[in-house]
């Protein structure tokens, strides 16, 4: 499955990056193809292009604040979690998108 | 009857002072105003309150605040001279009355214990620390002086044998003060007991005193009541600092009690025995003087002013001190053991567990900031291609002394004395001048101490020196050009600092010396002033180095003679730029066309330097120019081989000068002065960044034997940390923002690890804090997993144009990386972790063996 995913947290220095390093981490043991976006203090990055949204199966959303340009998405399926989700039980999230 | 016209003259002002016309600028006032035999009167505008300008008293009573209006009326006999020197008193002199007498007080925190106290619930008392430190002691309740509400004294009958008392108890009482300010050593000690001794003088009192017993009261209850007529008026005045003088008035009318009594009415002087907090509703000055200072550790007042006298006292002393502190004399019992933290603003009792251990890692901390501070402090400056420049620094007195030498200073460049002469009524005498500068000596300890003879022109206000006004005093009788009228003066001077000499390295220097003439007579008294020491059989250093300042341009023409006759030359660029530039700095219409970085300005400098190096003698720089960290590049370039800075600066200058080249600043001179103006010196100046920035990493924020039991203490264990490095001033902003943070959820991470952070400008530079528990705590992880690990990352706010959230951002990943976890759980020595974080992070990093 093509995945994209946005991380953001509040302060946009720690866990914004970890969340991102760990949806990778796992969609990869899951099998799937991902593409994480975070917007931290440095703003976004790792920018998920028009491309790779209308690509994308799914979209998470790993966030504790408004994801930044989120009409990008408009037309796309959305999971939305805390980021803490992401850290937390990152698989559950995958499993989820089994059914 | 004959009436005589009134040509009553008046004028308006608005009062320049902002904390307004209080007792000290009114004992000023009041004694221009008794030289003449006219009448004046003072209206506040604002208020309508009246005094007589001869009263000290009267004015303060007339409660003029910062920007009131005040009408002054003259009328009498010599109303015109009355009203010219008050005018001129008005514009000139009241503007510089209010001379601070130190430093700041911090800032009020908010009202809640540090956190791992509050963790382990305990309570405190808090209060406006007005002069800063940490204590302990037991408690000693020291009892308000108050006046007896009735002394069983019956009316008297003979009037004139009670005024005579009451004029007996005044000039008994003025003595008394007098007598101390000649032991007086501290400029606010003095300052204090001047203010005194104009109210004990006071004709509104003796006014007020004589109507009493004229009404049939005797002595001692004409001073009662007329103390309780003053506390009023005094008390009832919305003024802070008014309200506070009603403590001086009382301890005056004691002291007046006492001469008439033979003895003291209010309380006996309290005698400390061991180390103690002295906990009081208010302290009178001389109350506080009285107490034993081995033993006075700490002072608490309930009382919330940070201007009363015995405030300004307590921060001369260095003492810890808290004020409106509320109820301590209930809350805080005799005998029981307290910490006074006048930095955090509480006091807590230190008999429990929670406290003794905060303080003692309290202690430690502060123990490891200083040896920090001064292991990188001590170190010389020296540039990349090995020039060493000695960093002084600047001081008016001791206190500032302590300061540049806290920020490691390699010496003294300028002990200004000026502070020592103004804001009185008779000259320093010998001894207390002797007292700063030995006390100057000896904190330098061996570190050259530059002291400059007293500079002072027509712009200060003198009263023993007598400096006529002047249309131009910049032009004018100043510095050294006084010193043949004021003999005396001088050599009171140079005799106290030749005694200190004889305790440290005290060098000699003469302000504005235009002339070879006035440099030979300068040095024709400091021998006569050895002589006279020789005489009285008083040490001094023979060989003592006497040294001019280079500020008036005539100097430039003849340094060859001069350097025959003195040992070192300190350019003083305000003066010399705006004499150069025939340009007043003042003057916001003239002062864009100086500037100290011009390329004629350069040149000239460069002519100085030159000279002076060829022949061998030493050149420094004091001044503005110096003072701009900007210019430092100019002035290594120029060949200044010290610099004097402004005090806190110095450890800037000092890290500042290890990062040029001495070769290219050399060049940069070179071609600043073939620059045809300011602006392309500044480009040249502009193309060398001086601020490099800090790295992330530091050996002294890795913390691997951390002995905290819950996460209260890790982040305030690693907010010490950046403390103890520097890279915090404000702990509290710090500790605050990392729990700001908390509060949204926890940060631990699971695996054992957390990773508090923030962004705040707390930090002086972005950083990364490393701890590891020998016992792993809760932190409230999202895996329940006890925390052994602690990343804290913090990041100022104001600065992103850097890499460094990039080197964040890889770390958060990393930390997401089993091994690399693993790593650190296992990193043996801080070295280690430093070198194995910098190389996972490719950043940077720095430290202090």
């Amino acid at each position: 499955m093509k995945i994209v995913a946005v991380t953001a947290c509040p302060t946009g220095i720690a866990h914004t990056y970890m969340a991102a390093a760990r949806l990778e981490k796992i969609a990869k043991n899951f099998g799937h193809e991902i593409k994480v976006e975070t917007q931290g203090a440095m703003g976004i990055e790792n920018r998920l292009t028009e491309n790779d949204i209308r690509q994308a199966h799914i979209a998470i959303f790993a966030v504790d604040i408004e994801v930044e340009e989120r009409e990008r998405f408009n037309g796309v399926k959305v999971i939305q979690v805390p980021l803490q989700e992401a850290l937390k039980n990152p698989e559950n999230i995958f499993s989820k998108l089994q059914h | 009857m004959t009436q005589e016209v009134s040509t009553s003259l008046q004028f308006v002002f608005s009062c320049p002072l902002s904390s307004g016309l209080h007792a000290r600028p009114a004992s000023h006032l009041a004694e221009v105003v008794n030289q003449f035999a006219s009448d004046c009167t003072l209206t506040n505008l604002r208020n309508g309150l009246m005094a007589n300008g001869k009263s000290v008293l009267g004015i303060i009573a007339a409660d003029i605040r910062y920007s009131d209006q005040c009408a002054v009326r003259v009328s009498g006999a010599d109303e015109h001279s009355a009203h010219a020197a008050l005018r001129q008193f008005v514009a000139e002199a009241l503007p510089l009355c209010d001379v601070p007498l130190a430093v700041s007080a911090a800032p009020i925190r908010s009202n809640t214990p540090p956190r791992p106290l509050k963790a382990a619930g305990v309570s405190c008392s808090f209060g406006v620390p007005v002069s800063r430190g940490i204590a302990h002691g037991k408690v000693v309740i020291v009892s308000r002086m108050t006046l007896p509400s009735s002394l069983s004294t019956p009316n008297k009958t003979d009037s004139q044998k009670e005024l005579d008392h009451i004029k007996d108890a005044v000039a008994a009482v003025r003595r008394r003060i007098g007598e101390k300010l000649k032991y007086s050593i501290t400029p606010a000690g003095t300052a204090v007991l001047q203010a005194d001794l104009a109210m004990a003088s006071d004709v509104f009192l003796v006014e007020k005193l004589t109507e009493q017993v004229l009404r049939g009261k005797s002595a001692g209850q004409a001073v009662v009541e007329t103390g309780e007529f003053f506390i009023d008026l005094l008390r009832h005045s919305d003024n802070e600092y008014v309200r506070e003088r009603s403590s001086d008035i009382e301890e005056i009318c004691l002291q007046l009690l006492e001469e008439i009594y033979g003895a003291s009415p209010g309380s006996a002087p309290v005698a400390l025995h061991e180390p103690s907090v002295v906990v009081a509703e208010t302290l009178a000055p001389q109350q506080l003087l009285e107490l034993d200072r081995r033993w006075l550790k700490a002072l608490v007042l309930e009382y919330s002013g940070s201007t009363s006298h015995a405030a300004i006292l307590a921060r001369s002393l260095g003492i810890p001190t808290l004020v409106g502190v509320r109820n301590a004399r209930l809350v805080l019992p005799p005998g029981s053991e307290v910490v006074v933290d006048a930095n955090r603003g509480l006091v807590v009792s230190y008999s429990l567990a929670a406290v003794r251990r905060f303080y003692g890692r309290e202690q430690q901390t502060l123990q490891r900031r200083r040896e920090l501070w001064s292991r990188q402090t001590e170190k010389p400056a020296i540039t990349l291609d090995g020039q060493r420049i000695d960093v002084a620094a600047n001081a008016s007195s001791v206190e500032e002394l302590v300061i540049a030498f806290e920020n490691g200073a390699d010496g003294i460049g300028l002990f200004r004395t000026e502070m020592i002469f103004l804001g009185r009524e008779y000259p320093p005498s010998e001894e207390e001048q002797f007292a700063i500068y030995a006390e100057a000596a000896r904190t330098a300890g061996g570190r050259p101490v530059v002291i400059r003879t007293i500079d002072i022109g027509g712009d200060k206000r003198v009263p023993y020196l007598n400096l006529p006004p002047e249309e131009n005093p910049f032009l004018g009788y100043r510095g050294a050009r006084i010193y043949a009228e004021h003999h005396q003066l001088l050599q009171s001077q140079l005799r106290a600092i030749l005694r200190a000499s004889a305790l440290g390295q005290v060098q000699i220097m003469a302000p504005m010396i235009s002339s070879l003439e006035e440099i030979v007579q300068f040095k024709d008294a400091i021998i006569q002033a050895k002589q006279h020491l020789i005489r009285n059989g008083m040490p001094f250093q023979p060989d003592l180095k006497v040294g001019i300042m280079v500020e008036v341009p005539s100097v430039a023409f003849i340094l060859d003679q001069l350097c025959s006759e003195v040992d070192f030359f300190s350019i003083g660029t305000n003066d010399l730029s705006q004499y150069f530039f025939a340009a007043d700095r003042n003057n916001s219409k003239v002062n864009e066309l100086f500037s100290v970085r011009h390329p004629s300005f350069l040149r000239f400098l460069k002519q100085i330097v030159d000279q002076i190096r060829l022949a061998g003698k030493w050149a420094g720089m004091c001044g503005e120019m110096a003072a701009d960290i900007r210019n430092l590049p100019l002035l290594v370039g120029l060949g200044l081989r010290e610099i004097s800075v402004p005090a806190v600066e110095v450890r800037e200058y000092k890290r500042t000068v290890s990062r040029l080249y001495a070769s290219d600043c050399g060049v940069m001179v070179e071609r600043s002065i073939a620059s045809a103006k300011v602006l392309e010196v500044d480009g040249l100046l502009g193309q060398q960044p001086l601020q490099a920035a800090q790295p992330l990493l530091a050996r002294e924020l890795i913390l691997l034997g951390s002995t905290s039991k819950n996460k209260e203490e890790v982040i305030q264990e690693m907010v010490d940390a950046f403390y103890v490095a520097s890279r915090t001033e404000d702990r509290h902003l710090l500790e605050e923002a990392l729990w700001a943070r908390e509060a949204v959820y926890s940060t631990g991470l699971g695996y054992g690890f957390a990773t508090p952070h923030c962004k705040t400008d707390a930090v002086a530079a972005d950083s990364i804090c490393v701890l590891r528990l020998r016992e792993p705590i809760n932190w409230d992880s999202i895996d329940g997993e006890r925390v052994r690990m602690v990343v804290l990352l913090a990041l100022r706010n104001s600065e992103v144009a850097n890499n460094h959230m990039q080197v964040f951002s890889t770390l958060a990943r990393k930390l997401m990386n089993e091994d690399f976890r693993q790593h650190l759980l296992e990193v043996e020595t801080a070295d280690e972790a430093t070198t194995y974080l910098a190389a996972q992070l490719g950043t940077a990093m720095t430290g202090e063996r």
